[in-house]
């Protein structure tokens, strides 16, 4: 009964080969948008913690901000910090600007970062050639670049590496290092695949705005981070009158892209919900010009003992054949848009394991729904109205 | 077998109520065959459909070998007539998407007959019926002719007491008509089925042993040929 229901399905929905499609379309397109919001949403999520995971959740962004534009952060006392608040590991306070700079008659623009030695260690920066900056060469003209920029002032014929000279405004600094490709950081104001990083002093040369208005920091294992936070803030605001001090964590940035997300895939699951409706609407609207159309085989099945429900299953059969196929080209459609995705945003592609069976149950509860309503409409014709039209 | 006691059927068409059947009582034996003729209009098909279980009379009682059919739920009333009743239309009414067995099989698959077996019965049936080499046929490929035996086979396959049979012969030419007629004496005689056909064709009418006239609501004539 099954097979042969599954059958005559299957052949009343070829028989009326250009509604099937589009009802299969509308299913198709609704399925996948939800499975592609889904997934996008998921491979945002994965992007996110990996940053995270990157950087440890023990991490803290400090800024300072005058009334007229960037703070300054007292260097040795911030420094001193360490050993005076409890919980606090580690923290090294840097400096931020842009501008260009050329090597070998190779121009770019870059950003500029100026810290001391401990930066690598607090910013989890790794070296993947020579070394990063160290407290003796401060007043030396040494810098240390991210490999994106070593890449793009790189040329066929020569190679920017360690022993390279660069070119920035009257100074020309030596590479002693470069380093390891990272993770863009939610909780670093710099992208350190293209930067050049210098002493502080030196930075002072090269920024037209030198300002020490960052520290990156980080608490011990134990210690809550917000809290340390807090007390590093609370010792510093006294030494900087005026300035105003702010304190992300990365627990709070967290938090607040968590919520973020969580409403950003409600949204994409909402404009796929909506496409599906649409999908269900024109099965509906299909189901109910092919019920209109074969009410005299109707009457026939009923006359020869069909129960109501007999037929009610027929169009639901159908319904749910449309809404299975539907749904299956869909879910490929979805996955595809979402790989698209992440070769478009250059994130790794992750398929969330809850998408199929979602995207595929939505589907054919989509389908079941919109097919009920014809369907009872078939199962509640008279069969002698039925038989007698022609 | 079949008792139909003052059966009135009449049908509300806007302000108009139309009667179409008044105070009709028939009494119909296990395995006979019998015709009815009839004006046009005269509520032939009307009277077949009540006897089918299709249609409720407005008042009146009708009881299948003693038990009171009218009183039975639907799905009571679809498995009735799965069982008991089987139908043949003077335009076949085949399932255009079906093939010639699986037409002649719908009724046990609604029985919940396995398939093998229902096929097993069908083709069987198929070849009493004379189409031992159609099985596999959609009914497009099929003459009026063979239309007609699939549906003769399709109300047969489930074993019915009664075949309700209206106008078959109706689209039908005359030679083939007689076939068909043929066909129906036979069956009637092998199967022990009380066969009624609804027929304009006196030639045909008259080769029943019970021939009923239906007018003015009743039956109006009521020949048995000795
Ligand atoms: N469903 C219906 N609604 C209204 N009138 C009907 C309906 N079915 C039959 N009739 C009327 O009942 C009368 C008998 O019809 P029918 O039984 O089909 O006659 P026939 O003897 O030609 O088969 C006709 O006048 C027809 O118009
Ligand atoms: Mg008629």
């Amino acid at each position: 009964m099954i097979k042969q229901a599954l059958l005559e399905a299957i052949g009343n929905l070829l028989a009326a080969r250009q509604r099937s499609a589009l009802a299969l379309i509308g299913i198709m397109v609704g399925a996948g948008a939800v499975i592609a919001m889904l997934t996008v949403g998921a491979i945002a999520r994965e992007q996110t913690a990996r940053q995270f995971r990157a950087m440890g959740t023990d991490i803290l962004l400090l800024r300072a901000d005058s009334d007229t534009g960037l703070g300054q952060l007292p260097l040795a006392e911030t420094e001193a910090l360490v050993g005076q608040v409890p919980g606090l590991a580690s923290i090294a306070p840097f400096m931020l600007s842009g501008g260009p700079v050329s090597a070998e008659g190779q121009a770019r623009s870059t950003t500029f970062l100026a810290a001391t030695e401990t930066l690598a260690a607090v910013a989890r920066v790794r070296v993947a050639e020579g070394r990063f900056l160290s407290r003796h060469d401060r007043f030396e003209p040494f810098a240390v670049i991210g490999p994106q920029l070593a890449e793009n002032l790189s040329t066929p014929y020569s190679r920017i590496r360690t022993g390279s000279s660069i070119r920035v405004g009257r100074y020309v600094f030596t590479v002693i290092g470069v380093l390891e490709p990272s993770l863009p950081s939610p909780m670093m104001p710099a992208d350190l695949n293209d930067v050049l990083i210098v002493s502080i002093p030196n930075g002072r040369r090269i920024m037209s705005q030198a300002s020490l208005a960052w520290a990156v920091a980080r608490s011990t294992p134990e210690a809550d981070p917000e809290a340390v936070g807090r007390a590093v803030a609370a010792s510093l605001q006294p030494l900087m009158r005026e300035q105003r001090l702010s304190v992300q964590s990365a627990r709070a940035l967290l938090a607040g892209l968590a919520s973020q997300m969580r409403l950003f895939t409600l949204l994409l699951g909402a404009v796929g919900a909506i496409a599906l409706v649409l999908g269900g609407v024109g099965v509906m609207n299909i189901m109910l010009v092919s019920v209109q159309e074969r009410r005299r085989e109707i009457g026939v099945r009923l006359a020869i003992g069909a129960t109501r429900w007999n037929i009610q299953s027929l169009f639901l059969t159908e319904a749910a054949v449309l809404s299975f196929i539907g749904g299956a080209f869909g879910i490929l459609l979805g996955v595809a848009g979402a790989w698209g995705f992440a070769q478009f945003s250059g994130w790794p592609f992750v398929l969330s394991m809850s998408a199929i069976p979602l995207g595929a149950g939505v589907s054919i509860a989509t389908g079941l729904f919109f097919g009920f309503y014809p369907a009872v409409i078939a199962s509640r014709l008279d069969p002698i109205v039925a038989l007698r039209t022609e | 077998m079949l008792e139909l006691t003052e059966i009135t059927k009449s049908f509300r068409t806007g302000p108009a109520e139309t009667v179409v059947l008044r105070d009709l009582s028939l009494r119909l034996e296990a395995g006979e065959l019998c015709s009815i003729m009839g004006g046009s209009g005269s509520g032939k098909s009307t009277l077949m459909n009540i006897i089918g279980l299709l249609d409720r009379p407005s008042s009146g009682s009708y009881r299948i070998a003693g038990e009171d059919v009218l009183a039975a739920p639907p799905d009571k009333q679809s498995a009735l007539r799965n069982r008991l009743i089987g139908f043949v239309f003077q335009s076949f009414f085949l399932l255009p998407r079906l093939n010639a067995w699986r037409n002649a099989a719908l009724p046990l698959m609604y029985r919940g007959t396995p398939e093998a077996e229902a096929r097993r019965r069908a083709c069987a049936m198929l070849e009493r019926v004379g189409l031992a080499d159609r099985m596999e046929h959609m009914p497009a490929q099929l003459s009026g002719g063979q239309k007609q035996r699939v549906a003769i086979a399709r109300a047969l396959v489930g074993q019915p007491k009664v075949l309700l049979a209206d106008e078959p012969t109706g689209a039908l030419d005359p030679k083939v008509a007689q076939e068909i007629m043929d066909l129906f004496l036979e069956v009637n005689r092998e199967f022990g089925v009380l066969a009624l056909i609804i027929t304009h064709d006196p030639d045909i009418a008259a080769q029943c042993p019970r021939q009923l006239r239906l007018g003015g609501g009743r039956i109006a004539e009521d020949i048995r040929r000795a």
